[in-house]
């Protein structure tokens, strides 16, 4: 209420500003630029009420040779309030989605052809209430796509867990990570477990604690020193947790110490500068670089390159993929980093939860292939019936928002 | 009720989250989830900012290597916290906005933060042409091939690049080397970028069932079982 | 910037690429102040954005959100952990935090990389685009919807994980990340140059600001 108060005085001034506009249109006698027609107006479906869709027909002298500039939007409260502006939108445009509408109020709509710094109005829209619906009809497509990737994740799940065996191939960098771990013993040189920059807020920061889990244990039997510099407050309590929980595990909890994990700053590169620091004092044998990563990926990989460690790192960061690739021993590819836990845990309900998100690679593997087909075969006129299949596939693929 | 508290709260909260994006009235609550979010690493903060005045202050007590340094963390860290909570020599005085120009805070900001941070990011040109050198050394077939493709797209976006394959007569264009790049960026790039972005969704969905599910809970510090 | 602020600036800038050559005391006083002054820069700015801005005058303003209440008294359960009997309630906000974080991840993914990726796929070999003809499309253009359509689909046998890669699985797979390795490539490639111009910033800094050799 108190938004809409506040309007009032942009009610006048749009009244002016429209009686200014349009006055000497008029008195040009400018007809020659037509308004545009058709002017609908309906409420937005399937959503908070918060939206109303507008659609009308363009004028007929928008043919794209300049001499419209655009179409400008107004809006008046129902009953009949004064028209603002409160929209515009380029030449050749015939739909607008009004988002500043409140739910259950009446609005009345009007597209203006704006022209050489005169307006053509169009005729006054039917009136429309944004109205806030139950279900998001919209998005059905999504929820049963949604249903069956995660309803082959959780019957994989279930399926391990009844003891049926589950054939996962073997991941490189997965299997590196027990030599990595060994090489630390060997040489009598600390690990060094970066979990990216991220909050535990991001998944890839997740995923990179389930693995500091697996690799703690290991650690916490072959009593091989861990060093974790953090960047996030909550990132250092979880990670203390996990590594008190290895070290309990392995019956040795006094030799777990808080100073395993340690935050350094929230800034991004204050916190490179300072791993930088501990990896050339400390020279860790083993790099684990797992989570969410950005610019610092390569001055990390890199300076423990300079220190002849072995780095296996993994993200979820499309473009800091490159630079791991090029500058770590392994590397786990997006995908991989989320499989890396599941897999080193060996547990089957874990396994199963692999072949899972198989499926849901099948099923885009398949649509590809039949969408393509079907594309291509239409447009080589093979008839209608490709044409729909590819429609088909094309629309529940789409996400309407 | 210590281990199984946690995993009903994580199945609530995340079943209840994907359950509302199909119905209207709830769809805000990812937002207000966000919201709440922020409100708890503030509040962890403060471990995380004790531990750093721990660590420090230990090493300083105790005279340990290198303390000096810990001792000019410190001072850093409190001369921020007062300057920024207190707004010391902030000209709009106490009720001023923290970073208003002429601040300490906002002086430390431009004179000690920002040169520091954008050095330590243009570090970068370096370890990018040492990361280039490494991989120039390309040890096996799918290094040779990121090295090529980096190198390509590298000349493409140079003159030299242009000069380089001018020659190249036009009805074989695709070969000059800046329309390479570009075929390259649109084609195979793409490609491979779509592949790992399906992928990472598929994974980011199997993990996040995982954790719902409590068959993940490593990161509670409890055993999975 | 003041001629003071620059010299501080300026020491500091060496400071930092100093570490190139070697570790030393003068990379090692940068980067303990860097530390300091980051860290209490963070707890100022996120204390005054979340705690006063968004907490605080959410509750206190004429038209009160309680909800945020929820997040302080979980932000509080965090700081049970310094309370070693009760230390382990302070898991409750993390398995919050960890469940609101899959479950947005669920949807945001699933809607913008899944499903908007794989229609984006679903385009006719031999034509620009959907509903173009198809003698539009140029030899080039067909080779590049060729090699999208082939190298999305090989890319995802490379990343399956319940089948052994052999046969011609295996060659499908072995396609898929030569195509990934492409990507990584001309990834790396495009940003050499994006890097450069970092540098060429800070040397403008210590050659023109501080040295004034260059103007």
């Amino acid at each position: 209420m108190t938004m809409r108060g506040a309007n009032r005085p942009f009610c006048r001034f749009g009244l002016s500003f429209f009686i200014i506009l349009l006055l000497p249109a008029y008195l040009c006698g400018q007809e020659s630029i037509a308004p545009p027609s058709k002017v609908v107006a309906y409420d937005f479906k399937y959503d908070r009420g918060e939206a109303v869709e507008l659609s009308w027909q363009l004028s007929p002298d928008d043919k794209g040779n300049g001499s419209i500039s655009g179409y400008e939007i107004y809006r008046a409260e129902d009953p009949l309030d004064s028209f603002i502006s409160i929209g515009f939108v380029s030449a050749g445009t015939s739909s607008y989605r009004d988002k500043s509408v409140y739910k259950g109020q009446s609005y009345r709509y009007q597209v203006a052809t704006s022209s050489d710094g005169h307006l053509y109005f169009s005729e006054i829209s039917a009136a429309v209430v944004p109205r806030m619906e139950l279900i998001n009809w919209n998005l059905l497509n999504l929820f049963i796509i949604g249903l069956f990737l995660c309803g082959s994740v959780i019957f994989f799940i279930s399926h391990a867990t009844r003891g049926k065996k589950l054939f996962i191939r073997k991941i490189a960098g997965l299997e590196a990570i027990d030599e990595a771990i060994g090489r630390a013993t060997e040489m009598g040189r600390p690990i060094l477990f970066v979990p990216g920059i991220n909050d535990m807020d991001d998944v890839q920061t997740i995923a990179g604690i389930t693995l500091l889990g697996r690799v703690a244990k290991v650690v916490a039997d072959y009593d091989i020193r861990i060093n974790m510099p953090v960047s996030r407050s909550l990132v250092m309590t979880t990670a203390r947790e996990t590594i008190r929980e290895a070290y309990m595990g392995a019956g040795r909890p006094d030799a777990y110490s808080d100073d395993m994990v340690n935050y350094i700053t929230d800034e991004q590169f204050g916190y490179v500068a300072a791993v930088d620091g501990i990896m050339v004092r400390q020279k860790p044998a083993t790099c684990f670089y797992l989570g969410a990563f950005f610019a610092e990926s390569l001055i990390l990989a890199e300076t423990g390159n300079s220190i002849g460690a072995i780095q296996i790192a993994g993200t979820a960061q499309p473009a800091q993929l490159p630079f791991f690739v090029a500058a770590c021993d392994y590397t786990l590819i997006g995908e991989e980093l989320f499989a890396a836990s599941a897999y080193l845990s060996n547990e089957p309900k874990q396994l199963g939860s692999l072949k899972g998100q198989d499926m849901g690679k099948l099923l885009a593997m398949i649509v590809i292939i039949l969408g393509v087909l079907a594309a291509t075969v239409s447009q080589m006129g093979g008839g209608q019936f490709f044409t729909d299949i590819h429609q088909f596939l094309s629309n529940i693929f789409t996400v309407q928002n | 009720m210590k281990r199984q508290v946690p995993v009903i709260i994580t199945f609530i909260v995340g079943a209840v989250l994907i359950v509302s994006v199909f119905f209207p009235p709830a769809e805000r609550l990812g937002e207000n989830f966000s919201v709440f979010f922020d409100i708890i690493a503030v509040f962890a903060f403060f471990l995380g900012g004790g531990n750093l005045i721990r660590i420090h202050g230990n090493k300083i007590y105790r005279r340990q290597k290198d303390w000096a340094f810990s001792a000019v963390t410190l001072t850093g860290f409190i001369v921020m916290l007062a300057a920024g909570l207190f707004k010391i020599a902030n000209p709009n005085g106490i009720t001023g906005d923290v970073a208003a120009t002429g601040s300490l805070f906002q002086t430390l900001y431009y004179n000690i933060f920002y040169p520091l941070g954008s050095t330590m990011y243009a570090l970068l040109a370096f370890y990018v042409a040492s990361a280039s050198y490494r991989a120039f050394r390309a040890k096996n077939k799918e290094a040779t091939i990121l090295l090529i493709a980096a190198f390509i797209i590298l000349l493409g976006r140079t003159p030299l690049g242009v000069y380089a394959t001018g020659w190249v007569p036009e009805s074989f264009s695709l070969l000059q080397i800046p329309n390479l790049a570009i075929w390259i960026m649109s084609s195979p790039n793409l490609a491979g970028q779509r592949a790992i972005m399906i992928g990472i969704a598929l994974g980011v969905i199997s993990m996040s069932l995982r954790l719902i599910l409590g068959v993940e809970r490593t990161y509670l510090g409890v055993d999975n079982e | 910037m003041d001629t003071f602020g620059i010299w501080v600036a300026a020491f500091l800038t060496l400071g930092i690429i100093s570490f190139l050559y070697r570790d030393n005391p003068w990379y090692k006083v940068c980067e303990s102040i860097f530390v300091g002054i980051s860290a209490g820069y963070w707890f100022v700015t996120l204390f005054y954005d979340n705690i006063l801005g968004l907490f605080w005058r959410g509750v206190t303003s004429p038209d009160p959100h309680y909800m945020l209440l929820v997040g302080a008294v979980l932000g509080f359960m965090m700081l049970l952990r310094l309370v070693p009997p009760i230390g382990w309630i302070s898991r409750w906000p993390l398995a919050f935090v960890v469940g609101a974080t899959a479950g947005l991840y669920i949807i945001n993914y699933f809607s913008s990389n899944v499903m908007l990726q794989v229609q984006s796929t679903l385009a006719p070999l031999f034509s620009t685009k959907f509903g173009q003809p198809i003698f539009e499309a140029s030899l080039y253009d067909t080779i590049g919807n060729l090699v999208i359509a082939g190298g999305t689909f090989t890319g995802l046998v490379y990343f399956f994980f319940s089948k052994e890669h052999k046969g011609v699985f295996g060659g499908a797979a072995r396609i898929g990340i030569w195509t990934i390795m492409i990507t990584f490539g001309a990834s790396f490639g495009y940003t050499v140059m994006s890097r450069m111009s970092l540098l060429i910033g800070r040397m403008e800094f210590i050659f023109g600001d501080w040295l004034r050799l260059i103007r």
